[in-house]
């Protein structure tokens, strides 16, 4: 050691030479320089940290500000005003119907918030709740409305006149929303034709549960499961290949990479069938009235949690560090939430992000779900479909990367 | 005859290299130049380097982890080539791996048997027949037979190296490459690790291959090999190394009072003096011709040139020691070659 070099060895172990940087504010400074470099070290992370949360919150008023007008609510007209209407009174026969046209007139050109797909003349089409019941269940329209009997004859009489609707109460989140937009019809058939505004007016919820079910669990737990789902089989996939260490070591054997993949698929496929179950179980011991097969129910539901599964897998496997999948896995499960129709119908957000949200499982597996439970129908369709191709897309990219994946000991 | 015995020798070599080259990419960034050895069967084979010789590199190739793209030369690992693909599987399937951190190697969280069974089952290695091996291995290298069925985490860094050790012997690799076996090892237990490794050499017979910065590991390798900024200066085993020095290695260590550098070129100006090297503040080390002899004609030159000798020893140079002086006369030829404008 030269003569210089030990001086200054000798001055940074004597406290008392150093000076005023010998101070904890000196040491904090310094810390925090380290961690500043640290970070650095993780570029990606950095930027996830720093890019997604403006990002989210960039969508999220995107979605709101540019929201368009919620679109007209599909409907149904029925009328038995047409029938026989024969006076107690006076035994007068009539067959009055002129204010059913007048109010089909305000419900298909002077109410935006309906768009009337339909209308049946009882007196023509005896069958006609049934075929508008069955386009509630397939989801073609979200409310029936329904004039009574003496319709035009009440109006006439200047009594009140009788409208019921059934709106489509498996979206709970909607029915209040279908009610108004009869509210709005009503009101702008009194304006059209100089009524009192005097209606009795009656409502269904369709597909409601039986009495001796909790309302509020129902509605509540039939949204939620979907996104419970979704949410634990993502949880538990989101580090299984990015905190096993030894994996590098493991290709150093005959041990392929598609072998060490699958073999995570399998597993949490098969723990996921055992979460489902168990989750259905709890279900239907707390109280849930299922109107479809409890089968469908389960397909449904796995084919949801497969969804989460996968996308675990594959921000597991794309991740380098574990901050980094739990970084991506925040940001797109917020991404995913915002964006299922939770809080704007995906049918009113503007259209990138409509055609963004449909790719998302959640806008699929929420509704598949719902139908199930609420409606009875089959789990297999256009939701179950777009999640199964979903499914399939992000397997075969995460097999890709697994495949070009550097792994080095 | 020739034939027969070239045909011997090469059934003998479990590790053949000619030529090689890595780069990446190749051509441009070179990161091993020319690089050639042999390593026989049943040898303990040391690459010893400074941090960022090549050594990892040199590995990475023998275990099919670099593309072909990114290397060229003659590559064989127990006679299968790493140059395709398809020899991947059956190439691994012969050799075993000691990475340098156990984490890399080990899950924590389960039991060294079942740690072993992983491994084991990943060579098709039945769980019966694993546990009989690993049972073998482990009690071969000493740890203790309470631990095999705790938690991993408990084990202290010692056993924690040595079950790394038995899962890389787990599948009865034809080569065994460890990389800084001794890494994170205390010093005082340097030793036993590579006596641990020692003994399963002996006792299985397996090829080994060590890369390592510690010069300590040149004790148990039969053959060594010197890498430095990706060339192989030099091969062979170390006490025939060693021996190349001048006066095979004999050094005469002077203690001399207020050493300095006039003093230091005064001894070198003796005729029979090869070497010389300052060790310490007032130690020097000498290496000569014809040692016995000119061993007093030395001390008398420093009398008479009022050099003052507190102290004199001789002594045999250690590994250490050839290796510090090989990587300093590569630096100096460098020194020369660049003064020289690359001439």
């Amino acid at each position: 050691m030269s003569g210089k070099s030990r001086d200054k060895h000798k001055s940074i172990n004597d406290g008392k030479k150093i000076g005023d940087k010998d101070t904890g504010l000196f040491r904090l400074k310094k810390m925090i320089k380290k961690e500043f470099r640290l970070l650095g070290t993780d570029k990606m992370n950095l930027l996830i940290a720093l890019v997604i949360p403006p990002a989210v919150i960039f969508l999220f008023a995107f979605m709101i500000n540019q929201a368009g007008e919620t679109p007209p609510i599909p409907c149904v007209v029925i009328s038995s005003d047409s029938n026989s209407f024969v006076n107690p009174n006076s035994y007068v026969e009539t067959t009055w119907d002129n204010y059913t046209f007048a109010y089909l007139d305000a419900v298909d050109n002077h109410t935006e918030s309906l768009d009337l797909l339909a209308f049946y003349n009882t007196s023509e089409e005896v069958y006609a709740m049934e075929i508008a019941r069955e386009q509630l269940l397939s989801g073609e329209i979200s409310i029936i409305i329904v004039l009574n009997v003496e319709f035009s004859e009440m109006i006439i009489g200047g009594m009140p006149a009788f409208i019921e609707s059934v709106p489509d109460s498996s979206d709970i989140m909607n029915i209040q929303t279908n009610l108004n937009a009869v509210a709005d019809s009503i009101a702008a058939f009194t304006d059209l034709n100089n009524l009192t505004p005097q209606f009795v007016y009656n409502t269904y919820e369709e597909f409601s549960i039986p009495s001796e079910y909790s309302f509020q669990y129902n509605y509540n737990i039939t949204l939620t499961l979907s996104f419970i789902i979704f949410g634990i089989s993502m949880v538990l996939t989101i580090l299984v290949v990015v905190q096993e260490k030894p994996i590098p070591r493991l290709l150093l054997s005959p041990a392929k990479r598609e072998e060490i993949l699958l073999s995570k698929y399998i597993t949490y496929m098969m723990i996921l069938a055992f979460q489902v179950t168990t989750i259905m179980v709890v279900c239907l011991m707390t109280g849930l009235y299922c109107r479809g097969s409890l089968i469908q129910l389960w397909i449904a539901l796995y084919t949801v949690g497969m969804t989460g599964l996968s996308l675990g897998i594959f921000v597991s496997t794309l991740s380098n560090t574990k901050t980094e999948a739990n970084q991506l896995f925040f940001a797109l499960f917020i991404v995913i939430v915002l964006l299922s129709g939770i809080f704007i119908p995906v049918d009113a957000m503007p259209l990138p992000l409509q055609i963004f949200a449909y790719i998302l499982p959640l806008s699929h597996g929420d509704p598949m779900i719902r139908g199930i439970v609420t409606k009875g129908k089959g789990f297999f369709g256009f939701d179950f479909l777009c999640l199964m191709a979903l499914v399939a897309a992000l397997i075969l990219i995460t097999f890709l990367i697994m495949k070009r994946k550097r792994y080095e000991v | 005859m020739a034939t027969k015995n070239s045909e011997l020798s090469s059934s003998e070599i479990k590790i053949s290299v000619k030529h090689l080259n890595v780069g990446f990419p190749l051509g441009e960034k070179q990161i091993i130049k020319d690089v050639s050895f042999d390593v026989k069967k049943g040898e303990i084979n040391g690459f010893l380097g400074i941090s960022g010789a090549g050594k990892t590199t040199i590995i990475r190739v023998l275990t099919c982890q670099i593309p072909k793209k990114n290397w060229e030369g003659e590559v064989t690992v127990a006679k299968i080539s790493p140059e395709k693909k398809s020899n991947h599987r059956e190439l691994l399937s012969k050799i075993g791996y000691v990475p340098q951190l156990e984490n890399l190697n080990l899950y924590y969280d389960l039991t060294p048997m079942v740690n072993v069974e992983i491994f084991a089952s990943n060579y098709g290695i039945d769980k019966d027949i694993a546990v009989k091996k690993a049972q073998d291995l482990l009690s071969i290298l000493d740890v203790p037979e309470d631990t095999w069925y705790n938690k991993t985490r408990s084990l202290s860094g010692g056993e924690k190296k040595r079950l790394s050790f038995a899962i890389g012997m787990i599948n009865d690799p034809d080569i065994l490459f460890l990389d800084e076996p001794t890494t994170g090892v205390d010093a005082a237990k340097r030793y036993d690790v590579l006596s641990y490794l020692k003994k399963i050499n002996r006792n299985t017979g397996t090829t080994m291959m060590i890369i390592t910065h510690d010069l300590e590991a040149a004790h148990i390798c039969d053959t060594v090999a010197i890498l430095r900024a990706g060339k192989l200066l030099e091969y062979g085993d170390p006490k025939g190394l060693i021996s190349s020095l001048p006066s095979q290695g004999q050094i005469a260590r002077l203690t001399i009072e207020d050493l300095d550098r006039n003093k230091i070129n005064k001894v070198r100006d003796f005729a029979p003096v090869k070497k010389v090297m300052r060790s310490g503040n007032e130690i020097l080390e000498v290496f000569m011709e014809d040692f016995d002899i000119n061993l007093s004609k030395l001390v008398e030159y420093c009398i008479h040139n009022d050099i003052k000798i507190i102290s004199l020893s001789r002594d045999e140079a250690t590994f250490r020691r050839y290796f510090q002086i090989r990587i300093k006369e590569e630096e100096e030829r460098e020194q020369r070659f660049e003064q020289g404008g690359g001439h």
